[in-house]
């Protein structure tokens, strides 16, 4: 069964023909001008990744994605015109895992759509893990488990809701627990992005994981932040 | 070449102004007091020895009348002041109280006088030395007596006033210029943190602002400043807001493009549906394309203030009805006023603003369902009537700003600067244009437009 996509974009001309570019890729895509008209559609729990523009009339990009984040972890990827500005950030923070620039090549697209699809969360336990796919991250604050064969992070009996990218991340940063991984490291196993690739996206990434993490996201003491070198595990 | 000059600054021309000032003031005072001083000084000292003189004349007198007394034993007696030297004439025969000095030192105007009977003085030199010489005669005894006082010590005193007024002017000039100097940096001080607010500025910090003054006389300054200021940033913000807006209106068609373009690569030669579908998608881009470029030029040219030629008069009800056949919409219904009258204007202008409300009415308003031309007062009103969802009252002045976003746009892109042409297109030609209701429904854009000076009804 092919993948399913939403594509958001009040632009007739980009909506009309990335949807096709995508179809021509493989993909199963219904496209949506308005926010309020994509909620409703009626297959949106089934959408697998969504592809969101930032500036529509009504509802706007940012408030789609917080409203998609209430409901699922599903990836989504945000459409802009502005790559520079904040909004890229903001709407990073609001739960986008990855972004495009407007004008883009579907190439692009693709690529960013296989990088939030490579690894689905029910990966092959990873080789290095001794117990099977549970890595126990923090027991200080209650025993924190990535349990890689389930594809899950569970805090006790509790399930911690965490998004795909974010799942990929701390799976990235607990295979090389105690270690430095430099951003432009994390920016290339989990988004797959090159050297030019925008560091934000992990800073904002792991600043939502730590929320969701550390017992006190503003003292993360589990993941740490390495001045001017990286990102660190250091599980308890 | 001739040389040129140096050009004083305000501190260099203030300092020297006080300096000159002040050594005028002071000059004129150390004359005054010098003279005055000088001219007191003189005539005590010729009354001092006039007293003297007459003093010892009298002691001479005395001294030859008694009898047998010869005048040198007399000049002996007499006391004259420290330096001063008695000469005495008696029956043509000289004696002086000196050696070095007798009656060859005795002005010959005093000898005259004194010889006819008058007492007399003179200002003279003996022996380099100034002097006054007092003559008078002693008729009792035959005689005649001068009395020569040397004056080096007034001469001396009167130089060392000289001197110490002088020097008091010089002072005086010089804490002139001082004063000068410091008052003009006083008040060239807030030029400077003018100059380096001007450089802070250039250097792109548009945040600097003078700081608030109490001075009256700088508030203005400062006040001005300020606002320039504010009015460059906001210009310039204003600017760089719609570079970004015009960036990303145009990043759209482009996307588009570039990915119609992969659709129609990658499109099976059979599947003639899927490429023309592509086909269209750039089509359509690439009018959007060129008609924001169309945009974006005439609102420069409005920017810049260009017109294109000189005005001309321009009779709208032509100009409508070319538009509409000229854009392929000859069957939208003019409505027109008779005797409406020109107006004055770039007829290219006029014309880009009927097109232009048009389009608005095809994108937004399902097409115009008619226009209407009325005469109001000296205004003639363009009315573009359409049957579409209408603006919301609070939108109806928005929609005339530079990418406005009313509503969603739905399936109809604009270049998002139509209206705002208008509205500039209007203004250019002062009128205005405004958004109303439809009566039963829809949008009506009125193009309001002053007539052609002394085009009366009917003209």
């Amino acid at each position: 069964m092919s993948v399913r996509l939403l594509v958001l974009d009040d632009d007739d001309g980009i909506r009309t023909s990335l949807s096709m570019a995508l179809e021509d890729e493989g993909y199963a895509v219904v496209a949506h001008a308005s926010a309020e008209d994509a909620l409703q559609e009626p297959s949106l729990a089934e959408v697998d990744v969504f592809l969101v523009d930032l500036m529509l009339g009504g509802m706007d990009g940012f408030g789609f994605v917080r409203e998609i984040r209430r409901r699922s972890d599903v990836p989504i990827i945000v459409i802009s015109a502005k790559a520079d500005t904040h909004d890229i950030v903001a709407a990073l923070e609001a739960g986008a895992d990855d972004y495009v620039t407007k004008p883009f090549e579907i190439k692009e697209v693709g690529a960013r759509l296989r990088a939030l699809r490579r690894r689905p969360p029910m990966a092959a336990p990873a080789p290095a893990s001794p117990s099977g796919g549970v890595v126990v991250l923090d027991a200080a604050h209650g025993p924190l488990v990535l349990d890689t064969l389930a594809g899950r992070v569970r805090r006790g009996d509790d399930e911690v809701h965490v998004t795909v990218t974010e799942y990929h991340l701390l799976r990235e940063l607990a295979e090389s627990a105690g270690r430095v991984l430099s951003r432009q490291v994390l920016l290339d196993r989990v988004w797959d992005r090159g050297y030019f690739g925008d560091e934000r996206i992990v800073d904002v990434h792991v600043r939502r994981l730590r929320t969701k993490i550390e017992a006190d996201p503003s003292e993360p003491t589990l993941l740490v932040t390495v001045r001017g070198l990286g990102y660190r595990l250091d599980p308890g | 070449m001739r040389p040129t000059l140096p050009v004083l600054g305000i501190r260099a021309t203030s300092a020297a102004s006080f300096a000159l000032l002040a050594l005028t003031v002071s000059a004129l005072l150390a004359a005054g007091t010098y003279l005055t001083a000088r001219h007191y000084l003189v005539g005590q000292r010729e009354a001092t020895a006039a007293r003297q003189a007459f003093v010892d004349a009298s002691l001479v007198r005395e001294g030859l009348l008694t009898a047998g007394a010869s005048v040198s034993d007399v000049l002996d007696e007499t006391s004259p002041a420290p330096g001063a030297v008695v000469v005495v004439n008696r029956g043509g025969q000289w004696f002086t109280s000196s050696l070095e000095t007798g009656a060859d030192d005795v002005p010959d105007r005093v000898r005259g006088l004194v010889a006819d009977g008058t007492a007399a003085r003179a200002w003279t030199v003996v022996r380099g030395e100034p002097a006054v010489v007092v003559g008078v005669p002693v008729p009792a005894v035959g005689v005649q007596f001068y009395e020569l006082s040397p004056t080096t010590e007034l001469e001396s005193t009167l130089r060392t006033l000289a001197v110490v007024l002088g020097s008091f002017a010089l002072v005086t000039a010089a804490a002139g210029a001082l004063l000068g100097g410091a008052a003009s940096r006083r008040v060239v001080a807030p030029l400077r943190d003018v100059a380096s607010a001007a450089a802070a500025i250039a250097a792109g910090r548009m945040t600097t602002r003078l700081p608030r003054t109490s001075d009256p006389d700088l508030a203005v300054i400062v006040g001005s400043f300020n606002t320039m200021v504010e009015a460059l940033d906001e210009r310039m913000q204003r600017d760089a807001r719609f570079a970004a807006d015009v960036a990303h209106e145009l990043r759209s068609p482009v996307t588009t493009l570039m990915t119609s373009i992969d659709v129609l690569d990658a499109a099976p030669e059979g599947d003639a549906e899927r490429r023309r579908a592509a086909t269209q998608l750039v089509r359509r881009e690439v009018r959007r394309l060129h008609r924001s470029l169309e945009h974006l030029l005439e609102l420069g040219r409005l920017d810049a203030g260009v017109l294109e030629r000189q005005p001309e008069p321009v009779d709208l009800e032509e100009l409508v009805r070319h538009t509409l056949a000229e854009t392929s919409r000859p069957d939208v219904p003019v409505d027109a006023d008779a005797g409406l009258g020109p107006v004055l204007g770039s007829k290219a202008q006029l014309h880009r603003a009927v097109v232009n409300l048009l389009d608005n009415a095809d994108l937004h308003g399902g097409g115009a369902e008619r226009l209407e031309l009325r005469r109001e007062d000296s205004l003639v009103l363009v009315r573009v009537v359409d049957r579409g969802p209408g603006v919301p009252p609070a939108e109806r002045e928005r929609v005339f700003e530079r990418f406005a976003r009313v509503g969603s746009r739905g399936s109809a892109p604009g270049s998002g600067l139509g209206l705002s042409l208008v509205a500039e297109i209007a203004r250019a030609h002062e009128g205005w244009v405004r958004c109303e209701e439809t009566s039963g429904g829809g949008a009506t854009f009125v193009l309001g437009l002053p007539l052609a000076p002394s085009s009366g009804p009917g003209a």
